[in-house]
């Protein structure tokens, strides 16, 4: 039993973690339509960014946090204007070819800069823990955690009830209505663009503090991110932080009772339940 | 100005430049490989192809290698297989028939090698190389493969012996390994070598390669409470390991992996957390291990670090041997035909700075694993063929009572 609950505390606080290395993709998925498959590799710049910040220049990850939000941002803004604008309304697959280009270039740039060496984001408290009775709540994971949901929370807030927000979710519903109101796309698409990259910076410096970091470690993060917006839909933030969990929790009891190799087997045939039963997600509006 | 003289300038100019370059280059020995120089392994992968540079550059410096009384000087052609297996067939595949290279050295890796193999089988020239250990690749009866790891059926032998000696002696016994060529045999390896140990195998569990999510697994060996931990896997997923079982606060009495602890990359990763991590190793820098070209293996050290500005581990010294072996076998056959030089493999015997070479029928070395540990910020030789070279810090105390 108390390893039933250590399990179930584990996938909870793995799922956060899923959750808000997801919440950029589904964003700039939901509004702009493009499937960002170098999400995985922000997540990485990230990742070095935060790094970057504690080891030279002392930065504590989750105070370095906003910085590299921002840095991002201002990336992601750039790239949008500058490049990706040109594709936001051609077919599908010239925005897939085109950022799994940015994919390439990035991991590499990154193997230049970085080489191919390990990282750790490792301050003092990365390894403590709390004891909850017989459960462990390992510090850093409680703090992305909680991070996730504090981020969850602001963007759902910010969608729902800021001017920006609305005008980025009346672009992505109807972009000639949203003209006509005096919404000037490329703006906007270029600030949900920066927005969607600032939390995978966010999400990248809370996974160096539990894991590792290497240039490669993109292309795995982006097919979950990709896994875990479809479970929950793109609609809003909420469904993403569930389907982040539910992903979380499956993974930790499906290594529990069936076996390690199998997780990986279970969050993809969950995807494919999910698009066969719910195409617009667990939270979604049915479609 | 004549005109005579105008016609022979260029005579002049030939027979000047002709004259120049009179001493006629040393005909070159071109040696293939296709190497992780990019791509999720490449960690690893640079240690062989540093490994290879160094190893021909002191080789070519001693004056070459000698045959039919003629001095040739070594060369390599390296392509970087960005750690694609598929691409690193296609690469093999071209250095053979397109690039016509003499002689093949490895990539990195037992999925690597057990797949390029099949190439220096098909076209008959002989592969000598030093990145895969799993049984698998020696046990297709293979004629042109040879291999300078330890079997991998056999990295945990010593830290099993090592068990059996410790007081107290593990009552428990967990084995994790990844679901690859090298880490499966290992696993294959160990599991015989527990039960005739009669320790008690508490967890039997392989994962994805690649994994980095261990807090179930961890949480399941502090629930049995597990006190020996050996994971066969990859450097990425034994960091992860490690910095979970600390957040989670899982401290078996002892942990061991098969990758990772000699790789000075890896211990500057984990900081003082690598403390306590046990490993093993076919080869540490010893000035008892002789060697033609470099003197002796602490020389080979030297100049590795020197040159490239990090600490060799047994993937580099397992390299240095591929060439070496390679250069023997040419001197021995006296000839650059592959048929020939890899009759002379077979048959080949000397002392490296990575210890005997001596290739059994399937094309393997044996080398003896030693037990090491990070103790500290050092890595001590702790148990070998003879017993406890230095005592083990056993048991691992708690994360918080380091």
């Amino acid at each position: 039993m108390d390893l039933l609950a250590q399990i179930l505390v584990n996938g909870i606080l793995l799922g956060g973690l899923y959750a808000v290395m997801a919440q950029g993709l589904a964003l700039v998925w939901g509004v702009l339509n493009i499937v960002n498959l170098a999400h995985g590799a922000f997540i990485m710049l990230g990742a070095y960014a935060s790094w970057y910040l504690y080891t030279d220049l002392g930065v504590d990850p989750f105070l370095g946090l906003p910085i590299t939000a921002a840095a991002l941002f201002v990336l992601g803004y750039a790239l949008q204007r500058g490049l990706l604008n040109l594709v936001v309304r051609a077919p599908m697959f010239n925005t897939l070819l085109i950022t799994f280009g940015l994919e390439v270039v990035l991991t590499y740039l990154a193997q230049l800069a970085f080489s191919a060496d390990f990282r750790t984001i490792n301050p003092p408290y990365a390894g403590d823990s709390y004891a909850l009775g017989p459960v462990t709540l390992p510090m850093a994971r409680l703090a992305a955690f909680g991070v996730a949901v504090a981020l969850t929370l602001g963007m759902w807030l910010f969608l729902l009830h800021s001017r920006l927000g609305r005008a980025i979710r009346a672009t992505a519903q109807n972009l000639v209505a949203a003209r006509l109101y005096g919404v000037e796309p490329r703006h906007l698409y270029a600030v949900t663009f920066g927005l969607g990259l600032a939390l995978a910076g966010a999400a990248g410096g809370l996974y160096g503090t539990v894991s590792q970091i290497n240039p490669y470690i993109g292309a795995t993060l982006t097919a979950k991110c990709f896994a875990i917006s479809i479970i929950g839909g793109l609609d809003n933030p909420l469904g993403v932080l569930v389907g982040g969990l539910f992903l979380g929790i499956i993974e930790s009891l499906t290594t529990l009772y069936v076996g390690p190799t199998f997780a990986d087997v279970a969050s993809f045939g969950i995807l494919v339940l999910v698009l066969f039963l719910r195409p617009s997600g667990l939270l979604g509006r049915a479609a | 100005m004549s005109r005579h003289l105008l016609r022979a300038l260029p005579a002049l100019a030939f027979v000047l430049c002709s004259g120049a370059s009179a001493a006629p280059a040393a005909p070159t020995i071109v040696l293939g490989a296709s190497i992780q120089l990019t791509g999720p392994v490449a960690n690893t992968g640079r240690y062989y192809r540093d490994a290879y540079q160094i190893a021909v550059d002191q080789i070519n410096a001693a004056g070459g290698v000698k045959i039919g009384g003629v001095p040739h000087t070594l060369a390599l052609k390296i392509y970087d297989n960005q750690s694609d297996v598929n691409l690193s067939v296609r690469q093999y595949t071209q250095l053979v028939t397109q690039d016509k290279v003499n002689l093949l050295l490895g990539p990195f890796a037992s999925n690597f090698a057990l797949a390029d193999s099949a190439v220096a089988e098909k076209y008959k020239v002989p592969m000598v190389q030093g990145g895969g250990a799993s049984d698998q690749i020696f046990s297709r009866k293979f004629k042109y493969i040879f291999g300078t790891l330890a079997p991998a059926s056999n990295y945990f032998g010593s830290t099993v012996d090592m068990l059996k000696a410790l007081k107290p002696v593990p009552a428990s016994v967990a084995l994790l390994y990844a679901d690859d060529a090298f880490d499966v045999s290992v696993a294959q390896g160990t599991r015989p070598l527990l039960k005739s140990a009669g320790l008690q195998v508490a967890m039997d569990e392989r994962y994805s390669t690649n994994a980095t999510d261990f807090a179930s697994l961890l949480s399941q060996i502090k629930s049995k409470k597990v006190d020996a931990v050996l994971v066969a896997g990859h450097e990425t997923e034994i960091l992860n390991f490690v910095r979970q079982a600390k957040s989670l606060a899982v401290a078996p009495k002892l942990y061991s992996f098969t990758v990772g602890v000699p790789s000075e990359d890896f211990r500057k990763a984990l900081g003082a957390d690598a403390d306590y991590a046990f490993g093993m190793t076919a080869w540490l820098p010893s000035a008892a291990l002789k060697d033609r070209w470099f003197g002796d293996a602490e020389q080979f050290a030297q100049a590795y670090k020197a040159k490239y500005g990090y600490d060799p581990d047994y993937h580099a010294a397992s390299g240095v041997a591929d060439v070496q072996a390679l250069v023997r076998a040419m001197e021995g056959a006296d000839s650059l035909n592959p048929q020939k030089v890899r009759d002379a493999l077979a048959k080949t015997r000397f002392d490296s700075l990575y210890g005997p070479i001596a290739f059994n029928a399937q094309g393997q070395i044996d080398l003896p694993q030693v037990v090491i540990q990070v103790q500290g910020d050092k890595l001590a030789e702790v148990y070998g063929a003879k017993g406890f070279i230095t005592q083990p810090k056993y048991p691992m105390p708690a994360w918080d009572a380091r």
